[in-house]
Parts: C-alpha cells; sequence; structure tokens
C-alpha cells in the first residue's frame, strides 16, 4: 500500500507485577497503522487488546505496570520513552481513546459539555471562546437531537447510545489523527451499533482518520475494518487484511475463531467452540502459546516460540506450519 | 425542592420538640429544685429556708404540675421567652449571648484546621499509595483517631504550658475575641479539639480518593491529555468529595456535642459547654432545654445543609 | 440428618454449628495484619490484668499522705523547703519506690493498683454497654427492616431522634439525675448507642431481603422467624462482630471522660477518676495525668487496630 504508515508498534511487553506474580498482558505485540487505515485488534476476553491500546498512551496504573520492551513509534517519536508533558500534549490531541463502557468512563458529576470543552480547552487554549460551539457541530455529527440541551446535561440523564456518541464526540473533539476505540460497542444495543459503526465509517472516509478498533466481535471486523490483527495471550499471531482473516484464515487460533462463527445454512446441534481456555497471563505456556489448545500441534511448538512468517505479501502469521525449515514442505 | 426543604423543616421541629420534651420531663422529675443552690446563701444569712423557697417557687410557678410548667414553659418558648437562669440570675438567653462566641470560636477554628489540613494529607496519601509517606500517614491517623481529646489537651497543657511555658495553663477571657492574644491562647485547644477529626478525615479522605482513583473516569481523564494536578484534583477529588461531605457534617454534629464540651472543661474556655455542665449540676432546667434545644436545631440544620450540598455536588440526587 | 437431633416435642434442633474450617480461613487472614494481631495481644493482656489484676494488686482506695505524690520507679522529684535557721533552701531528693513502681497520687494512692482497677472498670463497661447497644440495635434493625412499611417508618423516625439527641449531654443528665454508678452509666451508653448499629443492620438486611437466597427460602415455604434467625443474622453476624470491636472504644472513652469530668462511680476507680485527680496535679505530679491517659490511648489503639484487622478478613474483596 503506498499509504504512509502512522503508527508503529514493536515488540510492545507490558506487564503488571502483582502479588501473586508478573501478569505478562501484553508480550510481544507488533503492528503497524498506516493513514486513514482501520486495524481492528480481535481477541478473546482477557487476552490482552485493551492493555495494548493502554499501553499506546501508557494509560494503563503504573504500578503495578510496566512497559519492559518495545517501542510505540508515532511519526517516529517512541511514546514509551517520551517526557510526559511531551505524551501529554498528544493524548487526546494526535491520538484519543473511546472506552468500551461510557457509563463510567465519563465522570459522573461534570456534564457532557463540561468534559468536552475540558479537552478543547486544554489542547487548544485560543479557541477559548468557541469551545461550545464545537462541542455542539461534535454532537450533531454524531447525530445526537438537540446538541446544545445535550451539552447541559450530566450522563445519568442520557441513554446509553447517547453516552457512547457523546464518548465519541468527546475523542474526536481535537482532530485526532488516530481514534483508538477498546470495544465501542460492547456496552449498547444492536441498534446503537449499527449506528455507532455507521458513524465511525463516515468519519474514517470523511477526515482521513485511522482507527484501531478493538473488539472480539469478528462480525464487526468484518463492516468496519481494513486489517485486522489477532491477539492471543498477549501476542500477536497473525495480520492481514480483513478478507483474508475471515476467507482463508492461517493461523489455527484464526481458523478456530472463524470456525466459531455461527452460520445459518449450516445445520448444527451444538456451537463450535475452541477447546480448552485462555491462558493464565501469568503462566503463560512454553513455546506457542496456543500449543495446548492447538489441533494440529506439533513437537517443535512445545518448545520453541514461532516467528511471525510471511504467508502471503499481506497476510503475517505466527506458526510453525508455515514454516518450511520446520515442515520441509514449500 | 422547595418541598423538600419544608418538608425538612417540619420534620426538623418535630424531632426538637421531642428531644425538648424528654429533656424538660428528665429534669424536671430529678430530685432536686432549680432554687436549691439560690437558697443556700440564704439559709448562709440565716433566714427562713422554707418560706423564701415556697415563695420563688410561687413566683416562677414551679410548684404548679409538672404538665402545667411544661405548657407554660412551651408558651413562652414561642413567644421567644427563654426563661430564666437561677444559677445565673439572669434570663437564658442573655447567659446564652454572652457565652456562646467562645465555643464558637473553638469549633469554628478546629474544624478549619482538621478540614485543611485532613483532606490535603489524605489525598497526598492516596496520590503516593504505598509510599513511606503513605504509611505514615496511616499510622498518624489511626493514632489521632484513638488519643482521647480531653488526654490530649491535658498532655498540650503540661508540655506546653507547665513545662515550657509557651502558653498559659487557662484561657482568658480578658483578651478581647478578635485579639492575636486570643488566637495563640486557642492553639492549644484547637489542637486538642482538631487532632482527633483531622486523623479521621486524613482516613476517610484517603479511601475516598483510593475508591476513585482506580475509576475509569480517571483512565478518560488521563486520555484527553489533562495535566495530572487537573486529573486529581479535578476529577477524583470532585467525585471523593462526595462521601466526605456526609462524614465531616455529621462529625461537625459529634464535635458540638461532645469534643468541645470537654476541651472548655479541660482549658477553662467559659463556653456553652461549661454553662451546660454547670447548668446540669445546679438542676437549672431552664438553660440545660434551651442549650439542649440550640444545639439540637444545630445538628438538625447542618443535616439539612449536608442534603442540599449533596444535590449541588452530586448532580445524580434529586430530593422529591 | 445425622447432625440433627429430634428433640422431645418431636421437632428437629439443629445443633449450634460452627464451621471450623471457616473460622481457620478468616484467622488465617486476621494473622496477616501484624497491628491486628498486636492489637488483640493487648486486649487480651488487658483483660487478664482486668481479670486477676485486683486480686494480686492492693487496695486501689487506699489513701496514705505519708507517701502522696510519689514518682514512678526511675524518676525523682525535688523538694525546696525555706529553712528559717539557717536562712538556706535544703533541698530534698524523692527517687520512686520498688513498692509503688508507677507511682502514687495527691492522696498517696497507688497509681499501679487504681491502673489495675481501670482496665477492669474499663473493659467492663465496654462490653457490656456495646453488648447492650448491639443487642438492641440488631433487634431493632433486622425487625424495621423485616417489617418495613409503617413499622420500620416509625422505627427510623425514632431512631433520628435519638441520634440527633446530644448524646454526651444526655450521657451527663441521666448520670446526675439517677446518681453516678456503674450500673447507670453502663445501662445508659447501652440504651443511646445502639442507633448506628440499627440503621446500619437495617440497610444490610434490607440489601439481604432481596438478594436470591432469601427470595429461595420463602419460595420454599420457610416461616418469617426461619428467614431472621437461619439466614438474616448469620449474614450480618461478621458485621456485627467488626461494628463491636469498634464501638467498644467509643463506649471506654465516653466513660472516661464522664469520669473525668468528676461524674464517674465514687466506688470505683477507673482511668478516667484518676485522670480528673491528675488534672489538677499537673505541675507537681505529671505521671497520675499521663499514665491512666498511655493506658486508655493503648487500649482504644489496640481495638481499632484489632476491629480495622476483623474488618478486612471478614471483607471478601479487600486483600489482607
Amino acid at each position: 500500500m503506498a499509504a504512509k504508515t502512522i503508527l508503529e508498534v514493536k515488540d510492545l511487553k507490558t506487564w503488571f507485577y502483582t502479588r501473586r506474580g508478573i501478569v505478562k498482558a501484553v508480550n510481544g505485540v507488533s503492528f503497524t497503522l498506516d493513514e486513514g487505515e482501520c486495524l481492528c485488534l480481535v481477541g478473546e476476553s482477557g487476552c490482552g487488546k485493551s492493555v495494548t491500546a493502554l499501553s499506546i498512551l501508557r494509560l494503563f496504573d503504573s504500578p503495578p505496570g510496566k512497559i519492559v520492551e518495545g517501542k510505540v513509534l508515532y511519526e517516529g517519536l517512541d511514546l514509551t520513552t517520551c517526557a510526559m508533558p511531551l505524551l501529554r500534549s498528544i493524548r487526546g490531541k494526535d491520538i484519543a481513546m473511546v472506552f468500551q463502557n461510557a457509563q463510567s468512563a465519563l465522570n459522573p458529576v461534570f456534564t457532557i459539555g463540561d468534559q468536552i470543552e475540558e479537552q478543547i480547552n486544554t489542547h487548544m487554549p485560543h479557541h477559548d471562546r468557541n469551545s461550545r460551539q464545537k462541542a455542539t457541530a461534535l454532537l450533531e455529527e454524531m447525530k445526537i437531537p438537540e446538541a446544545a440541551e445535550a451539552l447541559k446535561m450530566y450522563p445519568h440523564q442520557m441513554s446509553g447510545g447517547m453516552k457512547q456518541r457523546a464518548m465519541i464526540a468527546m475523542g474526536l473533539s481535537c482532530d485526532p489523527r488516530i481514534l483508538i476505540a477498546d470495544e465501542p460497542t460492547t456496552a449498547v444495543d444492536v441498534t446503537i451499533r449499527a449506528q455507532i459503526i455507521y458513524i465511525l465509517q463516515e468519519l474514517k472516509a470523511r477526515r482521513n482518520m485511522s482507527i484501531i478498533f478493538i473488539t472480539h466481535d469478528l462480525s464487526l471486523v468484518r463492516e468496519i475494518g481494513d486489517r485486522a490483527a489477532v491477539v492471543y495471550a498477549g501476542k500477536v499471531v497473525e495480520i492481514a487484511p480483513v478478507e483474508h482473516i475471515l476467507n482463508k484464515p492461517a493461523h489455527p487460533y484464526t481458523i478456530g475463531l472463524i470456525s466459531c462463527l455461527p452460520d445459518i445454512s449450516a445445520d448444527l446441534k451444538r456451537l463450535p467452540s475452541i477447546p480448552g481456555n485462555t491462558p493464565n497471563p501469568i503462566d503463560i505456556p512454553s513455546g506457542c502459546p496456543f500449543h495446548p489448545r492447538c489441533p494440529s500441534v506439533m513437537d517443535i511448538c512445545r518448545t520453541v516460540e514461532p516467528e511471525m512468517l510471511n504467508i502471503s505479501g499481506v497476510q503475517i502469521a505466527a506458526c510453525h506450519l508455515y514454516d518450511a525449515n520446520v515442515t520441509g514442505k514449500r | 425542592m422547595r418541598n423538600y426543604i419544608i418538608k425538612r423543616l417540619i420534620y426538623s421541629i418535630i424531632i426538637a420538640w421531642g428531644i425538648l420534651t424528654i429533656t424538660f420531663i428528665l429534669l424536671r422529675v430529678g430530685p432536686t429544685s432549680p432554687v436549691d443552690r439560690y437558697i443556700l446563701n440564704i439559709a448562709a444569712r440565716g433566714q427562713d429556708v422554707e418560706s423564701v423557697k415556697q415563695a420563688i417557687e410561687a413566683r416562677y410557678g414551679l410548684n404548679k404540675p409538672i404538665t402545667e410548667q411544661y405548657f407554660s414553659y412551651m408558651a413562652n418558648l414561642l413567644q421567644g421567652n427563654w426563661g430564666w437562669s437561677f444559677s445565673a440570675s439572669m434570663p437564658v438567653l442573655e447567659l446564652i449571648g454572652s457565652h456562646w462566641i467562645y465555643s464558637f470560636q473553638l469549633i469554628l477554628l478546629a474544624t478549619i484546621f482538621a478540614i485543611i489540613l485532613g483532606v490535603g494529607l489524605g489525598m497526598l496519601a492516596a496520590v503516593k499509595q504505598n509510599t513511606k509517606f503513605d504509611y505514615a500517614a496511616s499510622i498518624f491517623s489511626f493514632i489521632g483517631i484513638s488519643i482521647p481529646g480531653f488526654w490530649l489537651g491535658l498532655m498540650l497543657i503540661l508540655v506546653f504550658a507547665v513545662y515550657l511555658g509557651v502558653f498559659k495553663t487557662y484561657y482568658d477571657t480578658n483578651y478581647p475575641i478578635w485579639s492575636l492574644e486570643n488566637l495563640k491562647q486557642l492553639i492549644l485547644p484547637v489542637m486538642a479539639l482538631g487532632i482527633g477529626e483531622l486523623a479521621g478525615y486524613v482516613r476517610y479522605t484517603r479511601s475516598a480518593m483510593l475508591d476513585n482513583l482506580r475509576k475509569e473516569f480517571v483512565t478518560t481523564a488521563r486520555a484527553k491529555g489533562l495535566p495530572e494536578r487537573t486529573v486529581i484534583g479535578k476529577h477524583v477529588l470532585r467525585n471523593a468529595i462526595l462521601p466526605l461531605v456526609t462524614i465531616i457534617m455529621f462529625d461537625l454534629g459529634s464535635v458540638v456535642f461532645g469534643g468541645a464540651y470537654l476541651t472548655e472543661i479541660v482549658f477553662g474556655i467559659p463556653g456553652l459547654g461549661q454553662v451546660s455542665f454547670n447548668a446540669i449540676f445546679a438542676n437549672d432546667y431552664a438553660v440545660v432545654v434551651a442549650v439542649t434545644l440550640i444545639g439540637t436545631f444545630l445538628v438538625l440544620f447542618i443535616n439539612l445543609a449536608t442534603d442540599l450540598l449533596y444535590t449541588y455536588l452530586d448532580p445524580r440526587i434529586r430530593y422529591e | 440428618m445425622s447432625e440433627e437431633k429430634i428433640s422431645r416435642r418431636g421437632m428437629i434442633k439443629k445443633p449450634v454449628y460452627i464451621n471450623r474450617r471457616l473460622v481457620r480461613y478468616y484467622w488465617d487472614r486476621l494473622k496477616k495484619n501484624k497491628l491486628s494481631l498486636a492489637g488483640l495481644g493487648f486486649i487480651v493482656f488487658l483483660a487478664l490484668l482486668g481479670i486477676f489484676g485486683p486480686f494480686l494488686a492492693a487496695d486501689p482506695q487506699h489513701v496514705d499522705f505519708d507517701i502522696k505524690n510519689l514518682p514512678p520507679l526511675g524518676f525523682s522529684t525535688q523538694e525546696s523547703i525555706y529553712d528559717i535557721k539557717t536562712n538556706t533552701f535544703a533541698t530534698t531528693v524523692n527517687p520512686g519506690r520498688p513498692d509503688h513502681p508507677l507511682g502514687t497520687d495527691s492522696k498517696g494512692r497507688d497509681m499501679l493498683s487504681m491502673l489495675i482497677s481501670g482496665s477492669r472498670i474499663s473493659l467492663l463497661v465496654g462490653l457490656l454497654a456495646t453488648g447492650i447497644a448491639l443487642f438492641l440495635g440488631t433487634f431493632l434493625g433486622v425487625l424495621s427492616a423485616y417489617l418495613g412499611g409503617w413499622a420500620d417508618n416509625l422505627l427510623m423516625r425514632f431512631t433520628d431522634v435519638m441520634m440527633t439527641f446530644p448524646f454526651f449531654l444526655l450521657l451527663v443528665l441521666i448520670v446526675f439525675i439517677f446518681g453516678p454508678s456503674l450500673t447507670i452509666i453502663v445501662i445508659v451508653i447501652g440504651l443511646t448507642g445502639w442507633t448506628g448499629a440499627a440503621r446500619l443492620i437495617r440497610s444490610e438486611a434490607l440489601s439481604l431481603r432481596t438478594r436470591d437466597f432469601i427470595t429461595a427460602s420463602k419460595a420454599l415455604g420457610a416461616s418469617d422467624n426461619r428467614i431472621i434467625f437461619n439466614h438474616l443474622i448469620p449474614n450480618v453476624a461478621s458485621l456485627i462482630i467488626v461494628m463491636a470491636t469498634l464501638s467498644i472504644p467509643g463506649v471506654i472513652m465516653a466513660e472516661a471522660a464522664l469520669s473525668f469530668i468528676g461524674m464517674g462511680d465514687p466506688m470505683s476507680t477507673s482511668w478516667g477518676t484518676i485522670l480528673n485527680t491528675g488534672q489538677h496535679s499537673l505541675d507537681t505530679a505529671w505521671w497520675v495525668a499521663v499514665e491512666p491517659g498511655i493506658m486508655l490511648f493503648l487500649t482504644v489503639l489496640s481495638f481499632n487496630f484489632f476491629g480495622d484487622g476483623l474488618r478486612d478478613a471478614f471483607d471478601p474483596k479487600a486483600s489482607v
């Protein structure tokens, strides 16, 4: 692709030092994000996709959390090591976040208007007088009726969908270049979900904004994503354009995920599922973390961690099955 | 909202009336008469005690049945007549008027001292959770909560007044209220009264801050790129203050009724606490009822103020 | 069925069953909190002192003016007496004596014996009054929650009145009217101190009432009594234990304060009584005011530490 890479995450490791042991929530995540692209981070709950998102802006609780390795390069600037004031000027301005649960992510004692304007005033001090107008315009863009009135409302006075849209409006208030959306549709019902996805698609097209969309729902990936990264046990196991992921997945874990998608045409007695449980992030299996659950497990999988292998130019997966040295094929 | 306030006011009046009645009955069925103390002087002068006593009792209506006394007291009270203090030989209102300021200045200063230092230290301890400062603050607050205020007062007198001689051992009423000397002699009483409160506030503030520091909206605030001082001082504090308001206001009630009285006695401050204790010992019922009533109204007023403050601070709460 | 016995009336009688494993689990959690253990240790020491001490110690009320104001062992006082004949100051040094290791007060009473007597009084008052208050509070709280409707409303309004009542003033008033005796003090503190417990237990029981397991047993046809005694009470038991531990220090302080202002039982020696004596001899015998205060402080601190540890041990959400 010709588009310029805007964000690059390189071998990121975020560990939490708890009393019960080291929780390796993010354990070697790498991906790139192009301008105007929507990258989906897909995985089961607890696989580390949310912590990855938080790590980009260093928003996890520290202590106990710590980035032990890796880089997050935004336009060449390493966000994991840059000075706090610089990072703060990027948070909410260049890279904005939208959280899963608007109910708890919005401060209950301030009005929506206060919370949006606060962000505008922080990053664009000379826009003071316009901040209210700008906030109104944002809510209108989010298709919230009577935007000027909605600004005066407290979160508890809004419906779930309105809150989530207000949350997105807040994320967009400083015209960010990257929007990180952490499961923004999980806590809302289906009709609102469709609205939000529509809004995000429109935004991406109109503003040429990059989106990192975090979800466990593969049907959403199909609707919104350009590329998808599958995360398992704190690692990216496969990255590919969405069509590839959905139609010809490479990694056995991705294959498992796709086969779990319910198919209306198929006549099934039981819904298929991947056997076993997601690994405990304190005690990740040796070798390939997926090997205890993998249907095509080999001896080497138990000891040697697979590298990211180029499968078809745009599709990359971390699995020994595609390593010619291991299988002796190709 | 207005209906709510009116309802609460009516309710407050009923509670105050209940307390007034209980106090009145307790005092008037007691074994001693309000004039006992008064007639001691007369007895000393060799006059006929019994006839004088009867004359006084007749004059103030103390020989009538208790219900009649109660109703006439209530009638007087409603007309703004708070009765007559036998032990001080002046109208109750005048007695209270000349003493309330001593209690008020003590409670006001101690409360300000405790809130500012307590909330400040508690916030710091929460932000620096699990550091040495946090542990020190925690130990300090445990000690402060456990130390009896009146004993702390004695110890402060022992060290700073008796041994170091920095302060006087007793409160001097000759200084005007607004003088620097008066402020200086209030330092020890304010500490004795305030440290227990302060210690409690440190603890409550710390835990309220910690409760909110882990909330998701704090991450949101950080993700917006707000400076840490705004995140803590605005987003966290504004939420942590909600439970604190209740606790501080509730505490204020117990300071008014418990701690301040004892502090006044230890330091010899002639406030309402001392007035009411002296009145109890002299069975000067009008004074006791009046002081109890004032205190009750104060607490009820504080409760109402808390509720109203709460609607202002927490938009989720609306009273009907 | 093997554990249940059939009583004579043919009803199934359940033996008092203590889940040893659960007790063990709580104890293990409690053990991790060293401050809490230290508090428990001091409470046990105090209890032993209160139970057995008075049989071993001298009579705390024994007055001997010859040995008045003896300092504690290791300290000494100086006395300067002007000698008219030689026109000089003769300075005598009075060192502490081993037979009065903690010194004597201004009437020559042995401090150690008085402190031992005080520990008995404090614990006795603390336990008994808290017992009465918590029994009443639990009973009224559960009753209020369970009855609901107008009965609940009435009980809670009554609680409001009691809560607004100036507690300490009421205490002084009643003790003054009925005469200062330990029994009166215990009863009065017990009868006035139940309000907080009643409110807390009520709200806890209310939230339990809507929980599924209560609904389930109702659906199975369990009687009201059964639900209250088999489900509600055991579920608030840990709350009651914690509340007991944390309200004992308040009661002990109230008794001490009462004795301190001279309204204690004159027949017994409590820490507050000693403090009352010590207040007047701060300049000549500091230890009389210092020693009982330290005991009081350590006792209250121990109960606070222990209660805090208990609360964490009982709280499944707290990490210990």
